[in-house]
């Protein structure tokens, strides 16, 4: 405050006090009495005046100028964007031709490359199935408004965890779904559902509660079949405990969405008598089996995180897909026992594979 | 008398000769105009003082146009010239208010 104070205080050049002491007590000293004095005041204001007048008509010139370099920037800050828009429905376009002509190729080299690639994810399907929603316990901050920052998190047991939906998809998928999508978004053989901070990422998208966990299969019959098994006590499990709320119904006819960001890597004719071991290696824990017919690999790139990943792969199409003798084989890895208070924050992979009976299909993908 | 000429001359001196700034000296120039604020109105105040002197005037007026303009240029070398210069109208800012105040204390008694 000291420096404040001092510039407050001496807002006199301390020059003028001085030199009037210096000149001693004649009196009050106005105006310069000289002729000199009065040419250097004269000549000071001239140039006070000069060199306020040289900056106001600076500035003012400049300011056309400005103006003039502001409105070339955003000339080309649009003429870029206009140049990235369409960039983007370029790589749209072609986006749209790849597929199409996957599609055709495919469909000219097998005639079960539809239903090969609505199995494996890469394509719609639609169909009688389930419907399951499942929502957090009221006051848990449900409903997308969770602040990261505030909220309680997973250490509040009142949330639906990743490893909560990854039981309850492989029990889906053990209960005989032919193809599973949560909150619109499609499961393929290489969709992970993660944790990460407070969200529930399903191929590192976040979802946000209620979780709508739509599959395709014998509507009735699945659910009576997920009711039963083990996912489905879980699920009560939890709503008695915790009070998160699910309710399963059958739908008689549900679209699922293609999965996107999944590529074609490999798609080669398999021999028919080729042995399940020779199918494409996908390089994770859902272990692939053999098909005569396509043998289709979609690898979804950088979003399968194989430390953390729930697959499955369903080989049955679902035009052979009436009975898919679908069976869950080892659910392994720090799961926490339903009975088990304590939920702890840590997460542990779940790794499930369900595996279909190669014989299920003809034109079996093995992702 | 001639305070007002020398005051005239220079602002039509600036209108109507229109010097070529050159280009390294134009943005010293608003802080130049405001350290020039700043001494005319020292000025004003120790004429009603009673305690005015042409040659302070002079000097004073000069060296602060210097001074400032040297203070924001050493701060652009250094890379905190907008800082420096905000530092430089805050204080010159300060000193044109409480001199302006002054002065109006002994125009108006209030």
């Amino acid at each position: 405050m000291s420096l404040l104070t001092n510039v407050m205080d001496h807002s006199l050049d301390e020059g003028y006090a001085e030199a009037a002491a210096a000149r001693g007590g004649d009196g009050p000293y106005r105006i310069p009495g000289t002729a000199r004095g009065l040419l250097t005041l004269g000549a000071g204001l001239a140039l006070v005046g000069a060199v306020v007048t040289v900056g106001a008509v600076n500035a003012h010139k400049a300011e056309p100028t400005l103006a003039r370099e502001r409105d070339a920037l955003i000339h080309r800050i649009n003429d870029a964007n206009g140049s990235a828009d369409q960039l983007q429905r370029q790589v749209q376009d072609l986006r749209r031709k790849v597929e199409s002509t996957q599609q055709h190729a495919l469909a000219s080299g097998d005639g079960d490359s539809a239903a090969v690639a609505g199995a494996v994810g890469l394509g719609e399907v639609t169909g009688p199935g389930v419907k399951l929603v499942v929502e957090d316990a009221p006051g848990t901050g449900a409903g997308g408004n969770v602040d990261p920052r505030s909220g309680q998190g997973f250490s509040n047991s009142g949330r639906l965890r990743d490893r909560d939906l990854q039981l309850v998809v492989n029990g889906l998928w053990a209960s005989g779904a032919e193809a599973v999508s949560i909150n619109g978004q499609r499961l393929t053989a290489l969709s992970a559902i993660r944790a990460a901070g407070e969200a529930v990422l399903v191929d590192n998208r976040p979802l946000v509660p209620p979780y709508t966990v739509q599959a395709l299969g014998d509507g009735p019959r699945l659910v009576s079949a997920f009711e039963n098994a083990m996912a489905g006590q879980y699920l009560r499990l939890l709503q008695e405990k915790y009070g998160i709320k699910s309710t399963i119904s059958a739908q008689k006819s549900l679209t699922l969405p293609a999965a996107v960001g999944v590529t074609l890597r490999t798609a080669q004719p398999a021999t028919p008598e080729a042995s399940p071991s020779a199918s494409p290696t996908a390089g994770l824990s859902g272990s692939p089996t053999g098909s005569p017919g396509a043998a289709a690999t979609p690898t979804g790139g950088s979003s399968a995180i194989p430390s953390a990943s729930t697959s499955a792969s369903p080989s049955a199409s679902p035009s052979a897909g009436a009975s898919p003798s679908a069976k869950a084989t080892g659910q392994t890895g720090g799961k926490r026992s339903p009975s088990a208070p304590a939920r702890s924050t840590t997460s542990n992979p779940t790794t499930a594979t369900t595996t279909g009976s190669p014989s299920a299909a003809t034109g079996a993908a093995t992702p | 008398m001639i305070a007002v000429l020398g005051l005239v001359i220079g602002v039509v001196v600036g209108l109507f000769v229109q010097p070529e700034v050159p280009d390294a000296v134009v943005p010293y120039l608003p802080i130049a105009v405001v350290a020039a604020l700043d001494a005319v109105f020292g000025g004003v105040r120790a004429m009603l003082d009673g305690i005015f002197d042409d040659k302070v005037f002079f000097v004073s007026f000069l060296s602060n146009v210097v001074v400032a303009a040297l203070i924001v240029f050493l701060g652009d070398q250094l890379g905190v010239g907008s800082q420096l210069s905000t530092g430089v109208v805050v204080v010159l800012g300060i000193r044109i208010f409480s001199n302006a105040a002054a002065i109006r204390r002994h125009v108006f008694r209030a």
